[in-house]
């Protein structure tokens, strides 16, 4: 008899079947259970996924309470009984899956795209070691999956907390010297209702980010430029070095 | 029924679909766009999952001939050299593009300027990453930049059909997977960017909710389709047992940087295919030394052969392919100390909708950029080439929509015409108790595997086709129940019936080939037939027969080494194959 755990789901539909036995294989995940009872238990059951490898962030759920994504969590190491619910404060679609303007609506209050300034034309140039992108590159890889969002414990209490993934971006941004938008950032960021003076530095999104990313981090940093700026003004920022490019390939 | 109507729709959020939406929109920013996708915006399709990285000629030591060269020598020369002088040509202006406007930033060597590392049939060590997983800034970015546009985007909308009326594409039925009911949208101009993702095999890489539907749906409306028997395996598909993580990719720096493959013996099998490239010859060819190993029972407990980096050292690896090391760390493995064992795996569809290099498709009002259109590749997509695809094609097809778009006609279908598409797609409900599409689609992985796989032949092939009639039959033997809203088993059948009708192309196209070339290998003509086989095979639908003709490559820019001026004429001049029937 092959091994089994029990999987219960919170359904939208009040009727609809919750507990199921899944025979679980030793490199199995969560998201290869919601196969197989989709499959061949419970064709009703919904939940999403693209491209199972956790580079898309289309499947985050609570698992036994804790935000993960479904593709890379192991079903065998969970215990004999696992629960399965949707993400926090996100609009319910059906089952196991959300709506993500709950995301959405947050990530671009912030003005989550670069802004190029006029001065840089070409790709700047980056030695490691030069300190233009070491504090970006930990925060990059960010795969909008919204699990830091579900997690954050703020957002519970002050809906209009812009969240960890909104912020991280937005530092991100303002870290970066290919920006022209950083001054109308940090106003959004520095708000006093949604921005970052709101966190609490529990560090919830920082245990659930599949990409080892530290939001509180990066809002620490937009904190200390919001109190620099607040003492010092703002500083013009050099134009940085560039990377000449052929005239046809600009 | 509600009709939308909208100047430009935008089928697909992968590179493609995204480049082109941002650059029509640049272009005529009072177009009315609409970007209708299956999934998430920028989360599902393939350039999400792109890895290794992007191709292109940024060194002075480089040439674009050099690229031009290897991209057709990768393809055996099967490219419409057209469009692989496009890719090449616009690669450097898409790179900057990406850095300066874009907002994404790539790895950098030593000296601060953008670092290119080394893949397999590359003259020079030309490809762009971000990390080991590069998809997702080049996607992140996209994404991000549409949302500074405001864009309207229908995320979870799948297209079902492309709606034609006197001979143009005039919009597309779409499904509102969310809701579990259709919408048309009449478009002036439609762009089929959806990624072809060829999924019908047993092991295969792509996302998994990928069905290649763009050809599918350009098939039925009677688009000329190209090359469909040319589908890529990518050789170092991870293999994790019964989980969906078997077939992803572990990604080509792999090999680039010295990685070797190995059967169950222990024997550096390379050496007996390819001696002079060993582990970084192109894919087709290691592709198919790993089967051949594998069939020939020297292959592994989970029946693979095994990728090893450990002797480039454990930092190395770790610094270098962060991304590899966790996903084998996931399924119990150590990248970094040990060999894992992978598996050839469906990777790419080089086969596609043909198109001029703005895009255009032989159906009027229907442009395809990115994995949906074939020709780019030949018969053998080189990595790094992929992604290069998606954003060049998508940035100058949006080039050519923002200009074009506004000044086609509207075409009109009557309400009753849009009714009876989406009767036939809700056909399945009408049953109870019937097949599981699930089930049926994991006979067509087994099957075509089996048939129309690495290695082919002709009794294969004609037993492929026999099963895939069968396979059709049995689709509408389907049902489907429960809510409407998120039916994941509807969505399953709507996949079996994209694929099914993408598998009869292939294998239809691989039956007609006697020959072998890039990916395409027949056990029964084992050797390349240029005198013979330098054409291509076009496909299209018209009435209720498949026409089948093949026409000579046209080498507007680069001969093939040893071919001679007058075979050429009498290439191009030569008799046709008489059109056949599916």
């Amino acid at each position: 008899m092959a091994k089994t755990v029990t999987v219960v789901i919170d359904r939208s539909d009040a009727g609809a079947q919750r507990r199921f036995e899944v025979p679980v294989g030793r490199r199995e995940t969560v998201l290869d259970a919601l196969f197989y009872i989709q499959n061949d238990l419970d064709p009703t059951l919904s939940f999403r996924c693209a491209c199972r490898v956790g580079m898309c962030g289309s499947c985050g759920i609570l698992v036994n309470g804790g935000e993960r994504l479904a593709c890379r969590t192991a079903l065998e190491p969970l215990g004999p009984v696992v629960e399965l619910a949707p993400l926090r404060y996100f609009p319910r679609v059906k089952d196991l899956v959300v709506d993500f303007s709950a995301f959405y609506s947050r990530y671009r209050a912030v003005a989550p795209y670069l802004k190029p300034r006029p001065a840089v034309v070409d790709p700047v140039v980056a030695p490691p070691g030069s300190g233009l992108r070491e504090e970006i590159d930990l925060g990059l890889e960010c795969i909008s999956c919204g699990l830091c969002l579900s997690a954050c414990d703020v957002v519970g209490q002050v809906p209009e907390f812009l969240g960890p993934a909104a912020l991280n971006r937005a530092y991100n941004l303002v870290a970066d010297v290919r920006d022209a938008a950083d001054a109308e950032r940090l106003e959004v960021v520095g708000d006093r209702r949604r921005g970052v003076w709101q966190c609490h530095s529990h560090m919830s999104c920082v245990e659930v980010c599949p990409k080892g990313l530290a939001p509180t981090r990066a809002i620490a940093h937009l904190r200390r430029k919001l109190v620099a700026q607040a003492f010092f003004g703002r500083r013009p920022r050099p134009v940085p070095s560039q990377q000449r490019f052929a005239e046809g390939a600009r | 029924m509600q009709i939308e109507q909208v100047d430009l729709l935008i089928l697909g959020s992968g590179g493609a679909g995204l480049f082109a939406a941002l650059h029509a929109y640049d272009t005529n920013p009072r177009l009315a766009i609409l970007v209708a996708t299956k999934g998430l915006l920028g989360k599902s399709g393939c350039t999400r999952m792109v890895q290794g990285g992007f191709n292109v000629v940024l060194d002075p030591r480089d040439s674009l001939e050099l690229h031009f060269t290897d991209t057709l020598k990768g393809g055996r020369y099967l490219n419409d050299q057209e469009l692989a002088w496009v890719l090449v040509h616009d690669a450097p202006a898409t790179i900057h593009e990406l850095e300066t406007r874009v907002g994404c930033f790539f790895d950098r060597r030593e000296d601060g300027t953008i670092h290119q590392k080394p893949f397999a049939g590359q003259s020079f060590d030309r490809t762009v990453h971000r990390g080991d997983l590069t998809g997702i800034e080049i996607m992140e970015r996209l994404r991000d930049q549409v949302l500074a546009r405001g864009i309207p985007v229908w995320e979870e909308h799948r297209a079902v059909e492309l709606m034609v009326a006197e001979g143009r594409c005039v919009g597309a039925l779409l499904l509102d997977i969310r809701q579990g009911r259709f919408v048309g949208v009449e478009a002036r101009a439609t762009l089929l960017a959806t990624g072809g993702g060829p999924t019908m095999y047993k092991i295969s890489a792509p996302s998994l909710e990928k069905s290649e539907d763009g050809l599918a749906l350009a098939y039925r409306a009677g688009a000329v389709m190209r090359d469909m028997e040319m589908v890529q395996f990518h050789p170092t598909g991870l293999l994790a047992g019964a989980g969906r993580v078997t077939g992803s990719v572990l990604e080509e720096g792999l090999r680039g940087a010295g990685g070797r493959l190995y059967n169950a013996l222990g024997e550096r099998y390379m050496a007996r295919y390819d001696p002079e490239r060993m582990e970084r010859a192109t894919r087709d060819v290691v592709s198919r030394a790993g089967y051949l190993e594998i069939m020939a029972g020297r292959g592994g407990p989970q029946g693979g052969v095994f990728i090893d980096v450990s002797h480039l050292g454990a930092d190395f690896v770790r610094k270098t392919f962060p991304g590899m090391v966790q996903r084998v760390r996931d399924v119990g493995f150590d990248l970094a100390t040990g060999p894992v064992e992978v598996s050839p795996t469906a990777h790419f569809h080089m086969g596609g909708v043909a198109i001029d290099p703005d895009g255009h498709s032989s159906l009027p009002g229907l442009y395809v950029a990115g994995e949906d259109a074939g020709g780019v590749h030949g018969a053998n997509r080189l990595g790094g080439n992929g992604v290069a695809e998606s954003t060049v094609f998508g940035r100058r097809v949006g080039d050519a929509l923002g200009q074009e778009a506004a000044a086609l006609p509207r075409g009109h279908l009557p309400p009753q015409a849009w009714e009876a598409r989406a009767r036939h797609h809700r056909r399945f409900w009408e049953r109870k108790g019937g097949e599981n599409p699930a089930h049926l689609l994991q006979e067509l992985r087994q099957l075509m595997w089996e048939k129309c796989g690495l290695v082919r032949n002709q009794a294969d092939l004609q037993a492929c086709l026999v099963g895939l009639a069968r396979l059709r039959d049995r689709l509408e033997a389907v049902s489907v129940a429960g809510s409407p809203s998120y039916n994941l088993r509807w969505s399953d059948a709507l996949n079996l019936e994209s694929l099914i009708t993408v598998s009869e192309l292939i294998a239809a196209a691989a039956l007609l080939r006697e020959e072998s070339r890039g990916s395409h290998f027949r056990a029964d003509f084992p050797q390349e037939n240029d005198g013979e086989w330098l054409k291509n095979i076009f496909m299209a639908l018209s009435g209720d027969a498949t026409r089948v003709w093949t026409e000579p490559v046209r080498f507007t820019r680069q001969r093939p080494p040893g071919w001679e001026a007058g075979k050429e004429d009498e290439a191009q001049h030569g008799t046709r194959v008489a059109p056949g029937t599916v």
